[in-house]
């Protein structure tokens, strides 16, 4: 133990004191990097040609068309969008021949009819503008006093919850705004509901909505409660959410951008000043269809039973059942499924070229890893070569891409520990990492990059002094995290030798990725089977010997180091040139509508929490026959985590839990 | 051993049809349902200690299920895929589990997407779903669009709605 590992913590945490805020303000006056966001459409009604194109590659419906006449008799030809199913993609602005229907950066979408965000032609060739209400006035003390302190329940239901994360950390700072993240159902007023919603997931919420007490809101972020969104057709996720439970507030998206949320609490506030006391209460369990299983509860004198969230600050949409001696776990089986959607045949039902769009959303937290290995395994297939351009972009992509999870996983991690400093001031880096990913690829968490035989646009010109600029920043806070957090003697005291992971189970039980390389494997699928530009770039694999929380923990942070230096010789080494290749070698150009050639593939890619592999079979159709979606965190979690837990302390559950970085919508699928 | 010599193993003791990818990492055998097991024990002795995957694809024009594994050698650095064809109307295969420990789990998700059973695995129980009571779900047969549009109450059409006023 040194001194200096425990005084340099408050030295460091003194210097925060005098520096400028990380806090972005709100409203937004102008945030950084949105003029690319992918939000909003805009109309142009006189540029229209009746292609009807954009509703033919529409993924999920949303787009109707209208013959409308005129006072003069005329015949018009209009098309609306349904925001409450739009998943932003593009792919009707890329086919549009247009360009009559072109997206805007407008991201504020919130209403409280989910009527209302169906855009007919006119609301939709109106120039968006945000008029935000004054939350100055108020009308009595009572509903000041309630619109001030609104408890959100933590309950991480499905991915949109990744944009409130923002709002907890310093980037976006809820307590602004009164808002505080509470476990406990009975002490809290905001249900906040994070996406798609499935069977299994929908009988708990009903459960908490129950337990709260009155006057209850419930916010619901994302298109998939709404109208099923991007799952409309999946058999596990419920469709419309308000048959259920009561909804106060719609919030559009997918996921709704942080502004967009910031939006829907300003108006919840300022409604909630002005009497507003929600909807009338009901819950609809459909003849007991939702509700939850009734368990006789086994008394045992030496043991006791723990359920380890689905509803837990410290576990996300993930339930495990952990049998306890005194404070030692004996025995823990997971317990999974709250986010089965069933993606691998839901691929099946869309074209090769509409999976772009979905297949990112696998795992909300690493998704440009998912847009690789998807394309990388369809290009073997149809024979598509990728341009070096192309592959270099990826490439800065999928490392940007990682560098945000790991520093996401460190926050958790930091959190579970303890360090709720270290959450806060990861999460707001974060922003910074996304704000660049956005400026890149028009899409701040999933980018939808990437299309079979390339990218779908070339980075801005002044892209490479952006990159820069927050690269050299993030290698200035590694050393922040370094003094606040692996220095920190606390911190090693609590996380050394504890949820060892020895090589040979490691190896046996296929953990992968930095759970892997912790324990001393010296393997990596970037250096092992290079794909992408990744054979010409010059990196270390970073690889420790112990096992514990702390070198996983360590290694991560090491890989994002690794990750910046990665980023920078890539921009430096990317070529100039086309960024897409259409003509396949086993014939046919590959557009929105073609078929690839029969054949199987498996490709596979180093995403964040470790080896991805997808292996597709095609049969020569328009659509993939089978995918299989072999997805890092199914072994690591469903069988090596109860084997690490056995005999822990029941306080290092979170802890050894969130080490492994575990992603609940990657082995659910 | 080199990879030729794997090959030629495979294709000598179990009549495998071999076919390998343009990279020369994955290679991809077609096996009997008879030596299955008996090629997952050779390759398990010859180095392949990952096990990556056990999966199904449902081949319905042909009757017939595909269950495969894939599994990873770290140092001929080789993915091998091998699959097995069965029946479709009762689908059961031996167990991969006493082999590699993660299998079982793998197969308890085959089990309860696809419907086939492995004999010796003591996993077989719902994974995903709870109180699940229709067909399997990822079998071909099953249309998820139709069970959505009658479960639900939405009808999706095939093609964008369009409104004559």
């Amino acid at each position: 133990m040194k001194i200096s590992n425990i005084l340099k913590p408050f030295k460091t945490v003194g210097k925060f004191l005098v520096e400028k805020p990380l806090t972005f303000h709100f409203p937004p006056e102008s945030p950084v990097f949105t003029e690319r966001f992918r939000g909003r459409h805009i109309y142009h009604p006189e540029l229209c040609i009746e292609c009807k194109l954009c509703g033919t590659v529409c993924p999920n419906n949303a787009i109707d068309f209208l013959f409308e006449k005129d006072e003069k008799g005329l015949v018009h030809f209009r098309t609306q969008v349904d925001y409450a199913k739009c998943c932003f993609c593009g792919l009707c602005e890329d086919i549009c021949p247009t360009k009559a229907l072109e997206m805007t950066n407008f991201p504020f979408l919130v209403a409280m009819d989910k009527k209302e965000l169906y855009y007919g032609w006119k609301k939709l060739s109106e120039k968006p503008s945000l008029t935000l209400p004054s939350i100055k006035e108020k009308k009595g003390l009572i509903p000041w006093a309630r619109a001030r302190s609104f408890w959100v329940i933590n309950y991480f239901t499905g991915c949109c919850f990744i944009e409130a994360v923002p709002w907890v950390a310093s980037s976006f700072d809820m307590e602004r705004f009164g808002l505080l993240a509470t476990a406990s159902p009975r002490h809290s007023d905001v249900l906040l509901i994070g996406g798609y919603v499935t069977t299994k997931t929908l009988k708990r919420i009903i459960r908490i909505y129950s337990q709260m007490p009155k006057p209850k809101f419930v916010l619901v972020l994302g298109n998939c409660p709404m109208t099923g969104g991007t799952y409309w057709d999946s058999y596990n996720t419920i469709k419309e959410l308000d048959k259920y439970i009561p909804v106060d507030l719609w919030i559009a998206g997918c996921p709704p951008r942080v502004e967009n949320v910031g939006y829907a609490v300003v108006l919840a506030i300022w409604a909630v000043q002005h009497g507003y006391t929600g909807k009338e209460e009901y819950v609809n369990i459909e003849h007991g269809k939702y509700a939850l299983p009734y368990v006789v509860p086994k008394i045992d004198r030496d043991y006791n039973i723990v359920e380890f969230g689905p509803q837990h600050p410290a576990s996300g949409n993930f339930n495990m059942f952990l049998k306890l001696k005194g404070e030692r776990v004996v025995e823990a089986t997971p317990n999974v499924g709250y986010l089965h959607r069933g993606f691998e045949k839901l691929m099946e039902y869309r074209t090769w070229y509409q999976n772009i769009m979905i297949v990112q959303r696998v795992c909300v937290l690493d998704g440009a890893s998912y847009e690789l290995a998807y394309v990388g395994a369809a290009e073997k297939i149809a024979g598509l070569e990728v341009p070096e351009r192309a592959k270099y972009l990826r490439v800065i992509q999928a490392e940007l891409s990682r560098i945000q999870s790991h520093l996401l996983n460190l926050g958790l991690l930091a959190s579970s520990a303890g360090f709720d400093t270290i959450t806060r001031i990861t999460w707001g880096d974060r922003d910074k990492i996304l704000y660049l990913l956005e400026y890149m690829s028009r899409g701040r968490v999933y980018q939808i990059y990437n299309i079979p035989g390339g990218v779908r646009y070339d980075v801005p010109l002044d892209f490479v002094d952006k990159a820069f600029e927050v690269v050299k920043y993030m290698e200035k806070r590694l050393k922040i995290y370094d003094d606040l957090l692996f220095n920190n003697q606390v911190f090693i005291d609590r996380t050394k030798n504890i949820g060892k992971l020895p090589k040979e189970m490691a190896i046996e039980l296929d953990v992968t990725g930095p759970n892997m390389r912790a324990s001393g494997i010296d393997f990596d699928v970037r250096r092992n089977i290079p794909y992408e530009a990744y054979k010409d770039l010059d990196f270390k694999v970073q690889v420790l010997q112990d096992g514990d929380v702390y070198s996983r923990a360590l290694c991560r942070r090491r890989e994002i180091e690794e990750s910046l230096h990665i980023i920078k010789q890539a921009i430096d080494k990317m070529p100039k040139g086309p960024i897409a290749e259409r003509k396949m070698s086993r014939g046919g150009y590959f557009s929105f509508m073609s078929s690839i050639p029969a054949g199987e593939a498996i490709h596979c890619v180093e995403s964040a929490r470790g080896e991805l592999c997808f292996h597709i079979v095609s049969t020569g159709g328009v659509k993939p026959y089978r995918v299989k979606i072999r997805g890092p965190t199914f072994d690591t979690i469903l069988v090596a985590l109860p084997k690490l837990l056995k005999g822990v302390q029941v306080a290092d559950v979170p802890v050894i839990y969130w080490s492994l970085d575990n992603c609940p919508a990657d082995h659910d699928r | 051993m080199e990879i030729e010599n794997l090959l030629k193993n495979l294709v000598e003791h179990f009549n495998a049809k071999i076919s390998i990818g343009k990279d020369r990492n994955f290679v991809l055998a077609k096996v009997d349902k008879s030596s299955y097991v008996n090629v997952a024990e050779f390759l398990f002795k010859e180095g392949f200690r990952r096990l990556l995957t056990v999966s199904a694809i449902d081949w319905l024009s042909r009757n017939v299920i595909e269950i495969y594994f894939i599994t990873y050698n770290h140092v001929m650095n080789v993915y091998v895929k091998v699959s097995t064809e069965i029946s479709r109307d009762s689908p059961e295969i031996p167990s991969l589990s006493s082999i590699w420990e993660n299998a079982a789990m793998h197969e308890r998700e085959v089990w309860e997407l696809f419907g086939v059973s492995f004999i010796g695995n003591k996993m077989l129980k719902p994974l995903f779903l709870e109180d699940w009571k229709g067909p399997p779900p990822f079998r071909k047969d099953f249309d998820w669009r139709e069970y959505v549009a009658k479960e639900y109450g939405l009808k999706y059409p095939p093609v964008p709605k369009t409104v004559y006023q």
